[in-house]
């Protein structure tokens, strides 16, 4: 059974958690992920949810909780957003290195200076070579069943994965969705079994120093593991589908697109949702353009991709994360990727938003219309 | 419904069979790992003296004693006690506690009432025998003259090193001063003399003989017959002046307040006494409680009063006038009464002489309490240089537990004279002061101290009884918790919680100095957290060579 409900996102994600049932939970309160926390402390002191919740004075203390929760052998979450987790930097590198699964949801949101609160990826983007797995959700229900399936994935890996939702687009708005039964997650996920854990009668060591030999092969292992992760979360998504009934995978293709058109846009997150909206009027002003979103962004998945953008003469991508004096950050790992096409198509690397800066369907719209003025090289801004 | 098997991915080469191969965990131990040979600072025990122990003129461990207070180990404490203080009971009452005056918790909130705590325990051990470790029985005979407090404080450190001890004084008991001059409202009688009772029979190397008086004279023979002479004969003689001397309306305080103390009558209704220190208040008031009528003369201020705070408040409270900045000018004998000149005090070459003439007042009695000198005889005696001097008689007068000290001290320098070995100390050599700035008063909450409760004045004046009442063992134990045991370890393992190498080992029975926290060198990093945390400022750091 899935219960229909109607929840903020924030919500949402607490009730993915809810359901996974994580024996730990530390998070420090950080706009806009804060609801998440809250929406899961009062599960914790309702008894809907017998996690051990511990509070802490940073991010740096929350995920090194979790660290120490999960090196113990319990299944934890932690959540945070923009300077909380940079803060978490460092020990984001060390968690995927000490190879101990995790999920943690991150609301994304732009990083000071100036002070500002609102949706932008850069806080992910910036964590891509940490180690972690990267999945963006579109909707709030996407993102509850991410959390479910991330677990999965994640104790199969032995990896953390990162879920992220758009900050105040998907955390403070309500949506309608499916709430799945205890019963239903519980077959989905059985509970984590630690292959090794902290245990002072079985005394190991984890993450001791390793000589550069050792370090290389285990950082090769780490490489492989990643890259065989991408069949791996098909593989969850695709039984999830089979119980849940709802289908995921790393690269979509949005009905509302025409898969003939010869250019495609390339959208991330909650922008999607918009994005389906501009094609759809666009193809009633008779412009035919395809969509895709990239739900996965690590491991990168290139064989999807290049499988679908085959043929396709132009690439616009909506980037709402920047490198700095290269330009959108997705745009360069579609650079890479698609450079291996024998008929490479024109990339257009399009600054769509930064900080919360709105974008409405005619914002796409109008970018879809002057395409054969935009840039091939150069970054494109509004 | 289908779930996932684990076995379904086993065509992911990172992960064989869950077997796990590529994860950084070894089962070897780190021990091989000698970390510690990267530092250049080490951790080191360093216990130090507290203040409230400097300010003490016996140097009592008191941060160790008021621990095992807490821990609610009071054996245990009045042995740490006594083994510097033979006289408790006593000092927890007369003293003026300096201690309490360098208590770092003055800087906190309010310092922890050292006095108070010491008297209990003083009580607590008035019945128990002293304990000390045997020493071997030597040959050697000491003669002490005076039983007061210095007089019994050598003989006690000399009894305890196996040397037998014979005590000359000249009054019917022992005591001195604690006896003849100090008030029963501080200092009961039978308390003082359990507490006598229960020394003397705790050393049976001590022989005590009253109404025993040692000349001068008789010295050189005496000399003959002990090893040494210890000397503490006190100043039992109030001061009074040569044209006053011959009054019989005139007396020392000392001589009053030694009459009163014996329980005998006191003639005249209406007294006068000058003199503005403990001695002028105690027979001030004693005169008081046995229903005479009494004022102070004093030639200085109030604030310049040499007695303590204490004994001036409750002084006043009782109703006792002082008149500040006056003198008796002149007296004459009026029949049966003195006729007292009172003039303002007026300062004249450094000194204070009579002023203009403020009034005339009648009196029946003067009571001089301007200072003491030491008995007939040994005012100008030569003494031979090898009869050491010990208390009042050595240092002039001055508190109880400094002339404990000093007889403890003259113990020691007679040991060390007939053994020719250098002077012995109880109390060890002083490691430095955790003063407050070494000491972490984020680790303490702030707690009021306890209050004992003072009989009302009205209550006071009909009688003797004690004025301070004592503390039950709850308040004891309560008060003696909120020491913050200065530069003593009490293994709370603070610095075991903060060591991020996990090179700390507590072990609280592993004795009083450098065992209670261990150090693991091979691992310790030298981070230098233990010692910025201890809450007791006892770990420090130094060069790790």
């Amino acid at each position: 059974m899935q219960q229909e409900a109607i929840l903020l996102g924030s919500e949402a994600v607490a009730h993915g958690v809810r359901l996974c049932r994580p024996e730990v939970i530390s998070a420090y309160p950080i706009t806009p992920q804060t609801h998440i926390i809250e929406t899961l402390s009062e599960m914790v002191d309702d008894g809907e949810l017998t996690s051990r919740f511990i509070k802490v004075e940073s991010e740096m203390s929350a995920i090194a909780a979790v660290l120490g929760a999960v090196s113990a052998g319990s299944r934890s979450f932690t959540a945070s957003s923009s300077q909380g987790l940079a803060m978490m930097h460092e020990l984001l590198h060390w968690y995927a290195g000490a190879r101990l699964p995790l999920v943690l949801v991150n609301a994304n949101r732009a990083l000071g200076a100036p002070w500002n609160i609102w949706s932008d990826q850069s806080d992910s983007f910036s964590q891509r070579d940490t180690g972690w797995l990267q999945i963006y959700c579109e909707t709030s229900q996407e993102a509850l069943d991410t959390i479910i399936i991330a677990y999965r994935a994640s104790e199969l890996l032995m990896l953390p994965i990162m879920v992220m939702i758009d900050g105040f687009i998907l955390s403070h708005t309500m949506e309608r969705l499916l709430v799945p039964d205890q019963e239903m997650v519980d077959d989905f996920l059985p509970p984590y079994q630690a292959p090794y854990k902290l245990d002072p009668d079985k005394p190991l060591t984890f993450g001791a120093a390793a000589q550069p030999d050792l370090f290389y092969e285990l950082k090769k292992t780490m490489s492989a593991t990643m890259l065989e992760a991408g069949p791996l979360l098909k593989e969850c998504e695709r039984s999830f589908a089979a119980i849940f009934d709802r289908a995921y995978e790393p690269v979509i293709h949005c009905p509302e697109g025409d898969e003939k058109a010869d250019t495609a846009l390339i959208c991330c997150g909650a922008t999607t949702g918009t994005a389906r909206e501009a094609v759809k009027r666009l193809r009633q002003e008779n412009i035919a353009i395809d969509l895709f979103k990239m739900r996965l962004l690590r491991p990168f998945p290139q064989t999807e991709l290049i499988a679908a953008l085959e043929g396709k003469k132009r690439i616009i991508i909506l980037n709402r994360a920047l490198s700095y004096g290269v330009g959108g950050t997705l745009s360069q790992e579609l650079r890479a990727a698609l450079y291996n096409l024998d008929r490479r198509p024109v990339i257009n690397d399009v600054i769509i938003s930064l900080g919360g800066r709105e974008v409405f369907p005619e914002t796409i719209m109008d970018i879809v219309k002057r395409r054969k003025e935009l840039s091939p090289t150069a970054s494109n801004w509004l | 419904m289908s779930t996932l098997e684990i076995a379904q991915f086993k065509h992911i080469s990172a992960i064989h069979n869950r077997d796990f191969n590529g994860l950084p965990i070894s089962s070897t131990s780190t021990a091989v790992n000698l970390t510690g040979s990267w530092k250049f600072f080490r951790p080191k025990m360093a216990e130090k003296g507290s203040p409230c122990q400097s300010a003490c003129p016996l140097r009592i461990p008191i941060a160790g004693y008021l621990r095992q207070l807490a821990e609610q180990n009071p054996a245990a404490a009045l042995e740490t006690l006594r083994e510097i203080n033979p006289l408790p009971a006593v000092t927890g009452r007369v003293c003026p506690h300096f201690c309490e005056a360098a208590c770092n918790r003055l800087e906190f909130d309010e310092a922890v009432k050292i006095g108070d705590l010491e008297r209990w325990l003083g009580d607590f051990g008035l019945d128990r025998p002293h304990r000390f470790a045997p020493a071997p029985e030597t040959d050697l005979k000491v003669a002490v003259v005076g039983a007061g407090p210095a007089g019994l404080a050598a003989a006690v450190f000399l009894a305890r090193r196996g040397v037998a001890v014979e005590i000359f004084e000249r009054g019917q008991e022992a005591g001195g001063l604690l006896a003849s001059a100090i008030p029963a409202y501080r200092l009961p009688r039978d308390i003082l003399r359990n507490e006598l009772d229960n020394l003397l029979s705790s050393y049976p190397a001590i022989t005590l003989h009253c109404d025993r008086n040692i000349d001068p004279g008789e010295l050189t023979a005496l000399a003959k017959e002990f090893a040494a002479i210890i000397l503490a004969t006190g100043l039992p003689e109030s001061i009074i002046p040569a044209a006053w001397q011959d009054n019989p309306r005139v007396i020392g305080a000392l001589k009053l307040l030694a009459t009163i103390n014996r329980g005998m009558e006191i003639e005249g209704d209406r007294f006068t006494v000058v003199g503005g220190g403990n001695a002028a208040l105690d027979a001030a008031r004693s005169l008081l409680r046995r229903g005479k009528k009494v004022e102070i003369v004093y030639r200085r201020t109030l604030a310049e009063m040499p007695a303590y705070e204490e004994e001036k408040e409750q002084a006043r409270a009782e109703g006792i006038t002082i008149h500040q900045e006056t003198v008796v000018g002149g007296l004459e004998n009026r029949g049966e009464n003195l006729q007292l000149t009172l003039c303002r005090a007026q300062k004249e070459n450094g000194g204070i002489v009579a002023g203009e003439v403020l009034r005339r007042e009648d009196c029946d009695i003067l009571v001089v309490a301007i200072g003491q000198q030491a008995a007939d005889g040994y005012l100008q005696a030569k003494l031979p240089e090898t009869i050491l001097r010990a208390g009042d008689f050595a240092h002039g007068a001055a508190t109880v537990a400094e002339a404990l000290a000093s007889g403890r001290k003259a113990a020691a320098q007679v040991w060390s004279r007939l053994n020719d070995c250098p002077v012995p100390s109880e109390t060890g050599e002083p490691l430095g002061i955790a003063d407050f700035t070494r000491v972490h008063p984020d680790y303490f909450h702030p707690r009021p101290a306890v209050r004992p409760n003072l009989l009302p004045a009205r209550e006071r004046r009909a009688g003797f009884a004690e004025i301070r009442t004592g503390l039950s063992p709850a308040e004891t134990c309560r008060e003696a918790e909120r020491c913050f045991s200065c530069g003593t370890c009490t293994t709370c393992g603070i610095c075991w919680f903060f060591c991020p190498e996990v090179a700390i080992a507590i072990a609280p029975d592993a004795g009083s100095d450098n065992g209670k926290v261990l150090f693991d060198y091979d691992h310790c990093k030298g981070c230098g957290q233990c010692a910025a945390i201890c809450p007791r400022g006892v770990i420090e750091m130094e060069e790790d060579l």
